[in-house]
């Protein structure tokens, strides 16, 4: 059946697409299958595949493509009576609507390579599928009998259209990619052109600073009164001001688009590779007369294509595995207490530059003393050497090259090909995999990779003015604080959920920003998991979620057990990731230091606020950071302080303001509060100490040990007073 | 006819001597002008009352001091973490990494630094440094009698001046986390 010469350039894209399309019908179909739907879940279910297949076969038609559209036909007559009664689809309908998706898209990967002319009649292949149908007593079950009712002659196609052929195309998914319509570029160029992109982030930053120059020298001549002479000149400075910002808000836009681009070019999201593992499970346990089901869990993460790539063997030697060695027939399951389906799951997760891919099942565990006879008997160790290895060690046989328990040789194993070829991949990829397993419960294959490129979903939120990211993969649920639902102790306050205590964690308190206190009413509570554990973590705000690409942190803070990395926000600032395993684990150590003498250290400057607090620390305080006076007044009415170290020279509200403000009220009268100047004159010196502060010093004799030691003075000749 | 040849012989020995004469020059300009590499150039700037300087060969730009992302829970001497040129730098306090040194105006400026084992790091700094050269023997003399990371170095006019040797300063610093892994 040739396809028009003037059609054939189109036939190639129309064959990626219906991929795609294919790829969703098939995850709809393996939906239907399962158990305990609703049945508007199911409705939506067959509106959407219907759509589905009627566009596959408008596509098919509209290129002539005569052959694809009976198939399309079929499948949509097979499933019509399906969808009048919704319930859920009979495991033989799906195997045949399955069996003529794998037909369709054979013949249109046949007809994209030119192959179409030696395709065998369509006839043949409608017959087959019609043969492929469940026997009558099955069939017989659905409403209508769905296969029995599939007529006998195909609908004619409409009318095939050469002229305007773009354009009746009906629009399928976003177009993928066409093997014949690229370039192939080296990782080397992509990567050269993101540092570019990069640089091109910073000359943004630089016009946005140049711009606020221009607006102070503006301000500045106005300041100079409205004189005629520089009246020019400041029209022209405002208006290279608004140009200059016009001009960055555009490079900004080029920025996020290039970024954008240049993820989409080099990264895709792993359910590319995780959804088609689907339907391999599905055949095979169907194959082997077993029940399994996989879920997978952070397919949103997008890494790196050559890897995803390499990754896919891997993951389908893992899983046929698992299915084949791990799972037992549904009735052993069933004998042993566990369901009658077995449950696989694939769980994706980057923490920094790390990826972290773990396959489990809920099957039979390796038998360890199997494993050291197939060993012995494969000659891969001698009964002595093999009498010698510990658990871990018999167990690491499984990776050896020729190894399989297996004494005959089957489709599906037997040849002793298999997880040596997962190791030889993964260590490629200068990774590593490790095995775990409980005899009865089941197996644990963990693959850790280094990753450079990729992009993870992430909740950002914050605590007081710090904002942090957190890995969607992570986040339960969100939920906002009700007395209600809330067991306050002393020492710690409980979220009811799902029937459950949850512990709940401030977040602020936990990096050490403030004192914890029990949520207040309204506080938004994102419910955390990691390693089986969960927490209730207190925020102060949910800012949203964004997909940010998560980079390494340098070796100064890399060892820092609350953080896993740093992503770029549009502005170009660094967000730093949390880890979630650091966020459940026990935080008694943190409750029991809140019992050290504390300290609030106000100051402006990043930089003296980190010294302060350092010698501060040394000194055995904990230490709480305000960056303005408002701050400080906030912190002063959560928490509770010793004393107070503040700099006299700060923006909006200075020292003196400060201590006023202090002084005022009861709780805070008699806290000791030293200033701190960088002017080192005895009218400074005057100023602060006339003010109400209990001491002085300049910044300059801030050197180790004389803070700590005027700290100490002011304490105990305010302790004496009091 | 005599004379000619002592002409000749006197012409020839003047151009010789001129030819010598240039070679000296040369050979002395060359003497002088070694004299002036054997210097050490260095990134000066303030730090309280003292001056000191890193070497200017570790120096890989100087930055204003912004959009710095503090990180909690990490070492005192950590101001935070920035993005430069793509990659992700530690701000360190280079007051505190020297052992709590007074200042006399709050810094404002980040100096890139090459820590000496190829990766970079940002030390504040009250002002930008001011390339400027030590005489390389005082450089060599006062490294060969100090074993901590700053080494003091009197220039000609007995400026003293703290040189930082970046590689010893982060081999000794403990600049991880407080409640590392």
């Amino acid at each position: 059946m040739p396809v028009d010469p003037m059609l054939q350039p189109l036939v190639a894209g129309f064959a990626v697409e219906a991929q795609e399309v294919i790829q969703k019908v098939t995850m709809d179909l393996l939906e239907l299958e399962r158990e305990g739907l609703e049945n508007d879940a199911l409705a939506k279910i067959y509106t959407r595949l219907g759509r589905h297949l009627h566009t596959l076969k408008g596509s098919a038609s509209s290129l002539g493509l005569q052959d694809l559209g009976d198939i399309a036909h079929k499948l949509e007559d097979a499933l019509a009576p399906l969808k009048a009664h919704t319930q859920k689809m009979p495991r033989p309908v799906v195997d045949v609507l399955l069996h003529g998706l794998d037909l369709f898209m054979l013949r249109a990967q046949a007809h994209a390579d030119g192959r179409g002319d030696h395709l065998p009649d369509p006839a043949a292949a409608l017959a087959q599928l019609v043969a492929a149908a469940p026997p009558p007593e099955e069939s017989a079950v659905l409403p209508g009998g769905a296969f029995a009712q599939v007529p006998p002659t195909v609908a004619s196609p409409p009318p095939v259209s050469t002229s305007a052929a773009p354009e009746v195309l009906p629009s399928l998914e976003p177009a993928g990619e066409s093997s014949d319509a690229g370039w192939r570029v080296s990782a080397n160029q992509v990567t050269s052109l993101m540092r570019e992109v990069e640089r091109l982030r910073e000359v943004r930053l630089r016009v946005e600073e140049r711009s606020r120059e221009l607006e102070r020298v503006s301000t500045l001549l106005a300041k100079q009164g409205l004189l005629a002479e520089t009246a020019e000149a400041r029209t022209l400075l405002s208006g290279t001001g608004r140009s200059l910002r016009t001009d960055g808000e555009e490079t900004s836009d080029v920025v996020d688009a290039l970024e954008e681009g240049l993820k989409a070019i080099t990264t895709r999201p792993t359910r590319t590779i995780l959804d088609p593992l689907q339907r391999m499970v599905r055949d095979l346990s169907r194959q082997l007369g077993k029940e399994a089901r996989l879920s997978v869990v952070g397919a949103e993460v997008s890494l790196d294509r050559r890897l995803l790539e390499k990754l896919q063997g891997a993951l389908v030697h893992i899983l046929r595995n698992a299915v084949d060695h791990g799972l037992e027939m549904p009735t052993e399951r069933e004998k042993a207490g566990k369901h009658h389906e077995g449950a696989l799951t694939l769980r994706v997760e980057q923490q920094g530059n790390l990826l972290y891919l773990e396959a489990s099942d809920d099957g039979r565990g390796i038998d360890l003393n199997q494993v050291r006879k197939a060993a012995e008997k494969r000659g891969l160790v001698t009964a002595e050497e093999a009498a010698r290895l510990n658990d871990n060690q018999v167990r690491d046989l499984i990776f050896s090259a020729g190894f399989s328990t297996r004494s005959d040789v089957t489709d599906t194993s037997g040849r002793g090909v298999g997880l040596d070829a997962v190791r030889a991949t993964v260590e490629s990829l200068q990774g590593r995999i490790e095995v775990s397993s409980t005899r009865g419960q089941g197996t644990r294959f963990v693959l850790t990779l280094p990753v450079d490129l990729g992009s993870s979903p992430v909740l950002m939120v914050r605590a007081l003015e710090q904002f942090v990211g957190l890995p969607m993969l992570a986040v339960e649920s969100t939920q906002l604080a009700r007395p209600d639902m809330l067991r306050v102790g002393k020492r710690r306050a409980h979220l009811e959920y799902q029937g459950q205590l949850l512990p709940v964690v401030d977040l602020g308190a936990r990096l050490g920003l403030r004192a914890s206190s029990p949520p207040a009413e309204g506080q938004p509570l994102l419910i955390v998991q990691s390693g089986g554990k969960r927490v209730a973590l207190g925020v102060d705000a949910v800012v949203g979620d964004r997909d940010l690409v998560i980079r390494p942190l340098p070796s100064e803070v890399r060892d820092v057990a609350s953080w896993q990395g740093a992503a770029t926000l549009s502005r170009g600032e660094l967000l730093l990731i949390l880890r979630p395993d650091w966020v459940v684990t026990d935080t008694e150590k943190v409750t029991v230091s809140a019992v050290s003498r504390r300290a609030l250290v106000v100051d402006d400057s990043l930089t003296a606020r980190a010294l302060h607090r350092a010698m501060l620390e040394a000194g055995g305080f904990q230490v709480h950071l305000a960056a303005s006076g408002a701050r400080a007044l906030e912190r002063l009415q959560a928490d509770t302080y010793d004393v107070v170290i503040c700099d006299l020279d700060m923006e909006e509200m200075d020292g003196i303001e400060l201590i006023a403000r202090v002084r005022e009220r009861k709780d805070t009268r008699t806290l000791p509060v030293i200033l701190v100047s960088a002017h080192d004159s005895a009218v400074a010196r005057e100023r602060g100490l006339s003010s109400g502060a209990d001491g002085f010093l300049s910044k300059r004799e801030c050197a180790a040990g004389r803070l700590l030691a005027e700290v100490l003075d002011v304490m105990s000749r305010r302790g004496s007073r009091a | 006819m005599k004379g000619t040849p002592r002409m000749v012989d006197e012409a020839l020995e003047e151009e010789t001597r001129e030819l010598l004469a240039r070679r000296a020059a040369r050979l002395r300009e060359q003497g002088e002008s070694t004299v002036e590499e054997a210097v050490h150039w260095i990134a000066e700037f303030p730090l309280g009352e003292e001056r000191y300087a890193l070497p200017l060969e570790s120096l890989r730009a100087a930055l204003p001091l912004r959009m710095v992302t503090p990180v909690p829970l990490s070492a005192p001497a950590v101001i935070g973490v920035l993005r430069f040129q793509g990659q992700v730098l530690s701000a360190l306090s280079l007051a505190s990494l020297l052992g709590g040194h007074g200042w006399r105006q709050d810094p404002a400026v980040l100096l890139v630094v090459d820590r000496g084992d190829g990766e970079l790091c940002a030390l504040d700094c009250e002002a930008i440094p001011r390339p400027t050269t030590l005489p390389l023997a005082f450089v060599e003399a006062a490294r060969a009698r100090a074993e901590g990371p700053v080494v003091e170095v009197f220039t000609q006019d007995r400026q003293l001046i703290h040189l930082i040797d970046p590689r010893r300063l982060f081999a000794q610093s403990d600049v991880g986390a407080r409640h590392a892994r």
